[in-house]
């Protein structure tokens, strides 16, 4: 059981490990410099480190509201200390109320099943 | 920030298993809104951590981003997030 955990969680830190890269591909095009694969890692590393921190957060501010289920008004709590980041978040959270509520607009008639609706948005 | 790297990001289903992993209790859960603005959160705490480190290399005349630049630059990232 654990065993199995810990290979989900090793291939959970090779995903991030692999949108790391690429974020740092595309910085490092834009200022033609490269980056090494240690900084890579460790980038990789401390975002999976920050989740952590993350996820503590928002289940504590679920738990607060007397909520099991983690929503974005959670999210826009764990933003809260850069004011950039807290607008933009914030904005983020009002464009997705909108495509779904465009989404709803064309469903109307054959409804789709939200996972469906969920796969094409990616 | 810029148009064309867009669409690279964290997937749905990743930040949201990876969280998931994180909590203390087995009952909570995560919304698909909260998913995705997780997955735009971590996208920008990686973008951040790349452009200051790619800044601090600049800085320093370096032609590669090295992990002592991620090391100056590590500090106030953890701080504004």
């Amino acid at each position: 059981m654990s065993v199995d955990k810990d290979e989900t969680h090793q291939r959970l830190k090779a995903a991030v490990h692999y949108t790391v890269g690429r974020i740092c591909q595309t910085v490092g095009e834009d200022h033609r410099r490269e980056f090494s694969r240690q900084v890579i890692a460790a980038i990789a590393e401390t975002a999976v480190r920050q989740s952590d921190i993350f996820a503590k957060d928002l289940e504590a501010f679920a738990r607060h509201a007397k909520r099991s289920t983690v929503t974005p008004e959670d999210v826009k709590l764990v933003a809260r200390r850069s004011t950039a980041l807290s607008i933009y978040i914030q904005n983020k959270s009002e464009e997705l109320n909108h495509e779904q509520r465009d989404l709803k607009k064309k469903n109307t008639g054959k409804r789709k099943s939200r996972d469906t609706d969920e796969e094409s948005r990616e | 920030m810029a148009e064309s790297d867009a669409e690279i990001g964290f997937r749905k289903d990743t930040v949201s298993k990876l969280l998931s992993s994180f909590f203390k209790e087995d009952k909570t859960r995560l919304s698909g809104d909260a998913a995705l603005l997780m997955a735009e959160m971590l996208r920008v705490f990686a973008r951040e951590a790349a452009v200051r480190a790619q800044k601090q290399a600049e800085s320093e005349d370096c032609d590669r981003v090295d992990i002592e630049h991620f090391e100056k630059i590590l500090p106030q990232l953890l701080l504004d997030f």
